[in-house]
């Protein structure tokens, strides 16, 4: 015998209450010096063998009766009886794949239609009174309803309404998440029925571990559940996907050309001639062009485009391929920039010309501002002072440069920090009037660092050019020196630097990575990932104080590419894959507002927007689905999210018949062709029966017998 | 003032601490309730008055009288058969019950102090016996004023003990009370009915009138008690009995009928005057059953 709520098992405590009552009682017993013993004597003779046999009785009753009651509530099931067939209730999860490889085959016809009509048939087939839930395998394995249910009409209008087109399906979490939610349901007949396509990606081979977990989820349950496999669709295999989108992730602005590269993949085993490929942007096809691929083949295709306003855009990859539709595109969120706004904080201003600390700098990232050119710059510079440097300076900004600042005030510093944290960059250079203490101490030991590297000593000599160092130029890995790699663009070892500061290398640090290098082995730029954002710390100044970098070359490119690697940073991120929260950051003055965000399906979600301190945030959770999310901020502006997920499930071959017996059977479940072969499967494996309701009813007869005999006692009296 | 004599009851009495101011309060309650002067009462019948002779006591005299005609008579009372009674009363420790009222042995006391003060204000001739397993005191019957003040302080004096023993106290006693006359018994009556009944026959056959007061307490007739009980003995040490009363409450009851039927059969069979008072009864209702009986017999 099991029970099915173990806890409520304990009630049966309840039985020593009547015992207790009788204690008390006899201990609460009051003194009479009584005459007439001779009477009382003689009924004590005649009476008290039946008495203490009827209190017995009353009490065994008493007991009894709160025994039951909690053994009845406990709800206990009897192993080793069989079940009523078919009038005995059940509970039941269906575990339905809705990963987009269901869609293999048309959404009408095709693998998903063929498991809803099955769960449908399942739900149909089912005892009245019976609860049941339909749970969905892919993304956070959801729960139609939101919750088990009785009502299984109401059930199947929802799963009528249910697609596919969801992420990868992931067996054995979404197995464990159908055990959890059965274990919790009403009946002791307990069944979990898995419709899938069972694709080997989804369901690998020989995963002995995955194995043992099911097995142990199966057999760990109090009441373990039946497991059966119903396996839906074709084994169709061919799919063409496209499989990724590559471009660069550095910032883009207007007018600046964006290069797209795009994996077609075929999975199947037919050659595409010519098959077409799409290049939308922002929702319009823009550019067709069609390429031939063979059987298991892949292909690159380029696109390049140049956005001509600013502000959120998506481009799209669509193959017009098979019916899957769900991986034939691939889009991508794409922000344009009218304006990189980067804040120069200039810790050693001077009205000369070319004599201040950030003078060199602003005109290397305006250089046609400054000459007055009719062409735009992308960067937009704006130069404090270091009182100058507040909150309200910062906000809005992309790049902050400090430039040979001394050190900063508490509420600077802690402006800088979330500005980093949130995704902003932070260009640190030294300089004659920089606090090392200051330096070392607080801003190198802030939460994790927010200066990379502590400052050691001044290496080299101003006056002695023999002293002087050189950047190493070797191919470049890091992106914003990757330029440097074509000599067309500059000899980064072209520049003399006199004087350096040197830095403190950590070397079980791996949070710091070394981007440049000096030829003296020092290093030269130094990156480091703070919250969202990124910190990179040169070891000589801005300025041409130390060094004659400013009047070389590759130091206008040099600082561009910096400056725009370090506004590069999306955050929050607009391309995330599915399960993953979407969210945008606002000014503090729209919490309290709300954003409207459809979701791929078209549907429209009302988003608050909530305060977080000195920014505000919407956020949204539910990204089960692949696709294209628009949010329209509070000044109109949309945002597009786009959600993808890998395309694993692009490869649809998947395990025939014969396996997912194999598999079911190595497992301990059941394997059934369709709802019908379940049915008569389920009728010749039940076994168990619930019987809190006999107990139940004994109690309530206990109950009357109880009343009873305390009447007829009290009668007597 | 007599109004509300009347309706004192043994509770409300139990005020007054003196027996003799208890007896006379209740005697003359009793009369004044009933509208006759105590002075045309069944034992003190005016005859005649008759003209003073020397020798005759100056109280006798009709000072009335004198007033009126300037001689001196006296006044001549109708004597009535002479009766001679003995209260006999149990103070063993079953008497000793108190429930919500005053006890049976303060109830039984005052009942006979009542009924003597009223037999002495008669002219009868009253003996008193207090007993328990035997007698305790004896008192001969005698009639005048100090022998009613020596009943009283005996009856003030008794206290309850012992255990009771009807038959064996009877056959010891009826040598004693040798003259025929009236037997009042006041006691609970517990023990061996066919004992008691078999003693107040031999008193029965030596002619004498037997009135028996049984005095229960009303708990021992309903027995109400609820909760569990310990029941000590009253007359034995270190009896007692451990029970739910409600359970056993029909079978006492049954018991008590079967026993009170026992008694009263007993009686009739020797026309013996059985009456059962609760403590809860005015006194003046054995009073009247009292001289019902007397009335009967004159």
């Amino acid at each position: 015998m099991t029970f099915l709520n173990f806890i409520l098992l304990g009630g049966v405590a309840a039985a020593s209450i009547p015992v207790i009552i009788h204690l008390i009682n006899r201990n609460r017993f009051r003194i009479v010096r009584w005459g007439a013993m001779h009477l009382l004597d003689k009924a004590l003779r005649e009476n008290t063998r039946k008495l203490q046999l009827e209190q017995l009785l009353l009490l065994l009753i008493r007991c009894l009766i709160p025994t039951l009651l909690a053994l009845a509530l406990a709800r206990p099931v009897l192993k080793g009886v069989e079940a009523l067939i078919g009038s005995a209730k059940s509970s039941q999860v269906i575990l339905l794949d809705n990963s987009y490889s269901m869609e293999a085959g048309g959404r009408a016809n095709g693998a998903f239609a063929q498991a809803r009509n099955e769960a449908e048939a399942l739900l149909d087939n089912i005892a009245r009174g019976s609860d049941v839930a339909v749970m969905t395998m892919s993304g956070e394995g959801g729960l139609l309803l939101n919750q088990t249910t009785f009502d299984h009409d109401k059930l199947i209008r929802e799963l009528r309404e249910t697609d596919a087109g969801y992420g990868k399906a992931e067996a054995v979490s979404s197995l464990e998440n159908a055990v959890a939610t059965i274990s919790q349901m009403q009946h002791p007949h307990r069944e979990v029925v898995v419709i899938s396509d069972f694709q080997k990606i989804s369901w690998p081979e020989n995963e002995a571990a995955d194995r043992q977990r099911i097995m142990g989820l199966l057999q760990e349950a109090p009441l373990p559940p039946r497991l059966t496999f119903l396996p839906v669709g074709a084994s169709d295999t061919e799919n063409v996907a496209v499989d990724s989108l590559d471009f660069a992730r550095l910032i883009l602005g207007v007018g600046q050309p964006l290069n797209i590269r795009a994996n077609i993949r075929n999975f199947g085993n037919r050659t595409y001639g010519a098959l077409q490929i799409y290049f939308r942007v922002d929702g319009k096809e823009r550019l067709r062009t069609q390429i031939a691929l063979g059987p298991n083949e892949e292909s690159q295709v380029l696109f390049t485009h140049s956005f001509k306003t600013g502000g959120s855009h998506t481009i799209e990859v669509f193959a017009d391929a098979d019916s899957l539709t769900a991986d034939n595109a691939y889009m991508a969120s794409i922000p344009v920039w009218d304006k990189v706004p980067v804040l120069l904080v200039n810790g050693d201003p001077n009205p000369q010309t070319l004599k201040g600390e950030t003078d060199f700098l602003e005109i290397a990232l305006r250089p046609y501002g400054e000459a007055k050119s009719d062409l735009r710059d992308l960067v937009e510079t704006a130069t404090v002072s270091l009182p100058e440097f507040t909150a309200q300076a910062i906000e809005g900004q992309r790049v902050v440069v400090l430039a040979n600042v001394r050190q900063l005030n508490p509420s600077q510093l802690r402006s800088l920090q979330q500005f980093v944290r949130e995704g902003g960059g932070l260009l640190i250079f030294p300089g004659d009037r920089i606090d090392v203490q200051w330096h070392n101490q607080v801003m190198a030991t802030l939460d994790g660092g927010l200066l990379p590297l502590p400052w050691l000593d001044l290496a080299g000599s101003i006056n002695d050019d023999a002293a002087a160092t050189r950047i190493v130029n070797s191919h470049h890995t890091h992106a914003a020196l990757d330029m440097f790699n074509d000599p067309r663009n500059g000899d980064l070892g072209d520049g003399e630097i006199n004087l350096w500061r040197k830095l403190r290398l950590r070397p079980v640090d791996t949070s710091v990575s070394v981007v440049a290098k000096l030829e003296s082995g020092d290093p030269f730029l130094v990156e480091k990932r703070y919250g969202a954002g990124l910190v990179i710390q040169c070891a000589t100044p801005v300025d041409g104080d130390w060094s004659n970098l400013p009047a070389r070359p590759f130091y206008l490119p040099l600082m561009q590419q910096l400056v725009t690697y370090l506004a590069s940073t999306v955050y929050p991120p607009r391309n995330v894959d599915v399960g993953k929260p979407l969210a945008a950051i606002f000014a503090k003055e729209h919490a309290g507002k709300s954003v409207t965000l459809r979701d791929p399906s078209g549907a429209e979600h009302k988003i608050d927007i909530v305060d977080r301190g000195e920014r505000a945030l919407a956020e949204f959770t539910d990204t089960a689905r692949t696709g294209l999310y628009i949010m329209n901020a509070p000044d109109d502006e949309p945002i597009h999210f786009v959600v993808n997920t890998t395309r694993e499930e692009s490869d649809l071959r998947r395990w025939d018949a014969s396996d997912v017996e194999a598999m079911a059977e190595d497992l301990g479940a059941s394997f059934a062709r369709s709802a019908e072969a379940y049915s008569e499967i389920d009728q010749h494996r039940r076994f168990g029966r619930e019987i809190w309701r006999p107990i139940f009813w004994a109690v309530l007869a206990l109950a009357f017998l109880e009343l009873w005999l305390q009447q007829r006692i009290a009668n007597r009296k | 003032m007599s109004h509300l004599k009347e309706f004192m009851t043994p509770l409300e009495l139990q005020k007054v601490s003196n027996l003799q101011v208890v007896a006379r309060l209740v005697v003359e309650g009793f009369f004044s309730g009933l509208h006759k002067s105590p002075h045309k009462g069944f034992s003190i019948e005016f005859a005649q008055h008759r003209q003073y002779v020397q020798g005759d006591e100056i109280r006798r005299l009709d000072w009335k009288v004198f007033g009126k005609t300037d001689r001196y008579y006296v006044r001549e009372f109708e004597e009535e058969t002479n009766l001679r009674a003995t209260i006999l009363l149990d103070v063993s420790g079953s008497m000793s019950y108190q429930g919500d009222g005053v006890s049976k042995h303060h109830y039984a006391t005052r009942l006979a102090a009542s009924l003597a003060y009223l037999m002495l204000q008669q002219r009868d001739s009253v003996g008193l016996v207090t007993f328990d397993t035997k007698a305790r005191a004896f008192l001969p019957q005698r009639s005048g004023v100090p022998h009613l003040r020596q009943m009283l302080n005996e009856l003030e004096g008794a206290a309850p003990g012992g255990e009771t023993e009807l038959g064996g106290v009877f056959q010891t006693l009826a040598p004693r009370i040798h003259r025929r006359g009236l037997l009042i018994i006041i006691s609970d009556c517990f023990g061996e009915v066919k004992d008691t009944i078999n003693a107040l026959a031999q008193f029965r056959h030596s002619k004498h009138e037997i009135l028996v007061f049984q005095i229960l307490d009303k708990d021992e007739v309903e027995f109400p008690f609820k909760q569990w009980t310990r029941f000590e003995s009253a007359e034995e040490e270190d009896q007692f009995r451990m029970i739910d009363p409600a359970h056993f409450r029909a079978v006492y009851l049954d018991n008590l009928k079967k026993f009170q039927k026992e008694l009263t059969d007993g009686c009739n069979r020797h026309r013996i005057d059985f009456t059962t008072m609760t403590t809860d009864r005015p006194y003046a209702d054995a009073l009247a059953h009292y001289l019902t009986r007397r009335l009967r017999r004159g």
